[in-house]
């Protein structure tokens, strides 16, 4: 036997803490040219169909365009209004003779507002065929008063920013509805009557899309013993509006009109729309992260890789935080990408342009970079725990997709059931507006994701110390 | 921190498959280890389980005294080539080692110096996928060595290489022997290590057949036996034969004589009129030692009533 003195490493101060981890997985993921490529071209479909899909954006609503100029789509704003300026507090009065029921939710009555323009706060007091006396305001506040109709006699009594309703069937004695509050309202305001009626919406979903189409619906009123009155004495205005003549002191209207004053469910995210793109250049992405792990199972690398750091549960953690950081980073290239060359190609409505300045808008761009790099980290979890490619890009796929596209084909509340339960939710990161068929706020949908990547992820961590490499 | 590999009552079963049955040996600083035994004998899941991929069901395996999956910066103690195809063919050479580098905390210079060891430096910038069997062996001993650890584990490194290859790899394995490291290399076939190898553990069907020095299978395996060389073969036999020898024909002009000593057989030849051209005590080839040692498991498992080919 030959004995020596026992030989020493030279190599000094070595670590295997988390940060060398980290750096060991992120030269691993830089260093294979093919999954460079995979992740540019990730971001370049994802701009790429953002663009075909806005050029389309829009044109799902088609027919009456009801989008109100200038204003999010969220909200419609328009409608036949006869007003006049109101300074300081004060009181509208008017009697609704007659109204037409042409809709269950036809509006005719008084409003309040701060300016005349759309978008502006208001408080309106308003006869509905179907839904009775209503005090909405700012699209959506809605506090029902009795269920009678016309006629009937309504009061908007202004005190500072507050703007209270009340209802009569005589004139004499009022019962009072409710108070609203109006900020930005100034000292002066348009006081009037107004009739607004919603388009006629036919709604069609099909496999992969919807079909909206809206046709103009109009609707009418008669109102008597209109009267403004100040708290402080003034001159009022002559009235204002889309009639003519209007007599400087008229008491008394018909008003013919259409468009809606409300909160608006059916308009298109073209924000989301646009972002969608991301669906594809996700697909790059699955199969990115799944290869990851995956190459080193088939290749045996995993041997190395788990004799280089026995710790494996510290492994797949820093293989997350890496390829979790990669994504988001590229997913904000992609997303803003998208946002920046796709916008000009929204087909041009009435409706105000999505902008970055709308924190809802922002918040589904990052979001979106975000979205991929959970999605990534779901996939690497999954990989981790079926080591099998096509076994894994097949799972996360059909777990991301499966219930978007099954969504469409299903009964409405079905859809909405699917996308809240499963880890599609994550797509509502996306959503600019609340829309009919939203079936998750944007944040809590994008957390029910993350839960499903705890959980795998914690799952592939307890597993891979556990079993043979 | 003693350098040596350790295993003690080692057993580890993949489900009815018994792959390593009370496995124990141990793996001494300063000399090259022969780990020896047929395919499936149970090599490849002894050095898994010493390097903490596999969880033993009995027994454990120790590097410089402690379970390998306890050690901090790895790369620096143990290191371990196990398959020479692991690497992902897209990598470049040296990318691969800078991700195992920094994995441990090493400085990017021990990427350069382990490649200029193996020779790979002209290639370091090229991917794995285009590497030759010999240049992926030698990137995988670039590998284990990257921290210059004292305990070196290499899994059947010359499978598959040609004659200059296998040369390097005997000459290196010597080196690192002789810089004091504790080095186990596996090998189905023993004349793969035949002058490189200072001891060996022989394994046959997840048990130990044999632990022992080169040198003394060597002795035991030739056995006081003589080799004669003559042109009269046939007659050579019949004379030694009577006189109470075994003796083998090992080629058409020689044959191997054992049960008598040398003095005896040159009498009995030359009495007997059968010239002869050479006579000398035979040297056994390590292979030969082996493959009467494996005879001799086989024959003891045969009496333990559980004979079954494990060639």
């Amino acid at each position: 036997m030959v004995m020596t003195t026992p030989y020493r490493s030279s190599v000094q101060n070595p670590r295997d803490g988390f940060v060398q981890l980290m750096l060991a997985e992120w030269t691993k993921l830089r260093s294979v040219p093919r999954w460079s490529l995979t992740m540019l071209g990730g971001i370049l479909v994802t701009i790429l169909s953002g663009m075909l899909l806005a050029g389309g954006a829009g044109s799902a609503s088609s027919g009456g365009d009801g989008a109100t100029r200038g204003i999010s789509p969220q909200y419609r704003d328009a409608g036949n209004y006869v007003h006049r300026v109101l300074t300081g507090d004060g009181s509208i009065v008017a009697r609704v003779a007659s109204q037409k029921n042409n809709d269950p939710w036809a509006k005719g009555g008084l409003m309040l507002r701060a300016d005349a323009k759309p978008g502006a706060p208001y408080a309106a007091l308003m006869i509905t065929p179907g839904h009775g006396v209503r005090l909405q305001a700012n699209f959506v506040t809605d506090i029902p008063g009795s269920s009678s109709q016309a006629p009937r006699w309504l009061k908007l009594t202004r005190t500072g920013i507050s703007v209270t309703g009340f209802e009569s069937a005589d004139g004499a004695t009022w019962t009072k509805i409710g108070t609203v509050e109006l900020e930005g309202l100034g000292d002066q305001a348009e006081v009037g009557v107004f009739v607004a009626s919603p388009d006629a919406l036919q709604l069609q979903r099909q496999f992969g899309g919807e079909d909206i189409v809206e046709n103009t619906n109009l609707g009418e009123a008669t109102f008597d013993n209109v009267k403004v009155e100040p708290a402080k004495p003034q001159q009022l205005p002559p009235w204002r509006g889309d009639i003519k003549p209007v007599a400087p002191d008229a008491t008394s209207f018909h008003l013919v009109g259409a468009g809606d004053i409300a909160f608006y469910h059916y308009a298109t995210d073209s924000t989301k729309t646009m972002l969608t793109g991301a669906m594809f250049g996700m697909m790059a992405i699955v199969a990115l992260a799944v290869l990851y792990v995956t190459s080193e199972y088939q290749q045996g690398l995993i041997w190395t890789t788990f004799t280089a750091s026995p710790r494996r549960g510290r492994v797949l953690a820093a293989r997350a935080v890496v390829l979790g950081g990669v994504t988001f980073v590229l997913g904000l290239v992609a997303a803003f990408g998208t946002f920046l060359l796709a916008s000009p190609m929204v087909r041009k409505g009435n409706a105000a342009p999505a902008t970055l300045s709308d924190p809802q808008v922002l918040r589904a761009v990052v979001g979106t970079a975000a979205l991929l790099a959970v999605v990534a980290v779901f996939s690497l979890a999954i990989a981790s725990i079926l080591r099998r490619s096509a076994a894994a890009i097949t799972v996360v796929l059909l777990l991301l997709l499966a219930p978007l596209v099954a969504g469409s084909a299903l009964p409405l509340a079905v859809a909405k059931w699917l996308e809240r339960l499963t880890p599609s939710a994550g797509f509502a990161i996306q959503q600019t507006l609340e829309r009919y068929d939203t079936a998750i706020a944007p944040l809590p949908g994008l957390a029910v994701l993350c839960a499903y990547t705890a959980v795998a992820l914690g799952f592939a961590i307890w597993r891979i110390g556990r079993q043979d490499a | 921190m003693e350098a040596t590999i350790e295993v003690r009552g080692l057993r580890k079963s993949y489900g009815p498959t018994v792959a390593v049955d009370g496995l124990s040996f141990s793996v001494q600083p300063g000399q090259v280890t022969g780990f020896v035994g047929p395919n499936g004998a149970g090599k490849s899941t002894t050095m898994r389980v010493l390097l903490g991929l596999d969880t033993p069901d009995e027994g454990e395996a120790l590097v410089g005294g402690r379970r390998y999956r306890e050690l901090r910066a790895p790369l620096c103690q143990v290191g371990a080539m196990l398959d020479a195809a692991a690497f992902h063919p897209g990598r470049r050479a040296r990318d691969h080692l800078l991700w195992m580098a920094h994995s441990n905390g090493l400085p990017a210079k021990r990427v350069d110096e382990v490649l200029d060891l193996v020779g790979l430096t002209s290639v370091a910038r090229r991917q794995v996928g285009g590497f030759s069997l010999g240049m992926r062996q030698r990137l995988g001993i670039a590998g284990a060595l990257l921290g210059d650890p004292p305990m070196l584990i290499f899994d059947e490194p010359v499978n598959g290489l040609d004659p200059e290859g296998i040369m390097w790899i005997r000459n290196l394995l010597r080196w690192l022997a002789g810089q004091g490291r504790a080095v186990l290399v596996s090998s189905h076939l023993m004349s793969e290590l035949e002058d490189s190898a200072d001891h060996l553990v022989v394994i046959g069907r997840g048990k130990l057949i044999a632990d022992t020095s080169v040198r003394e299978l060597l002795d035991r395996a030739a056995n006081g036996r003589v080799a004669v060389r003559t042109a009269q073969r046939h007659e050579a036999m019949t004379v030694l034969s009577i006189a109470g020898a075994t003796v083998a024909a090992t080629g058409p002009d020689s044959v191997t004589v054992s049960g008598l000593p040398v003095e005896r057989i040159v009498t009995l030849l030359t009495e007997g009129g059968v010239s002869f051209s050479g006579i000398s005590e035979h040297r056994p080839s390590l292979e030969e030692a082996y493959m009467e040692l494996t005879q001799h498991a086989v024959e003891f498992h045969a009496t333990a009533g559980q004979v079954r080919s494990w060639s």
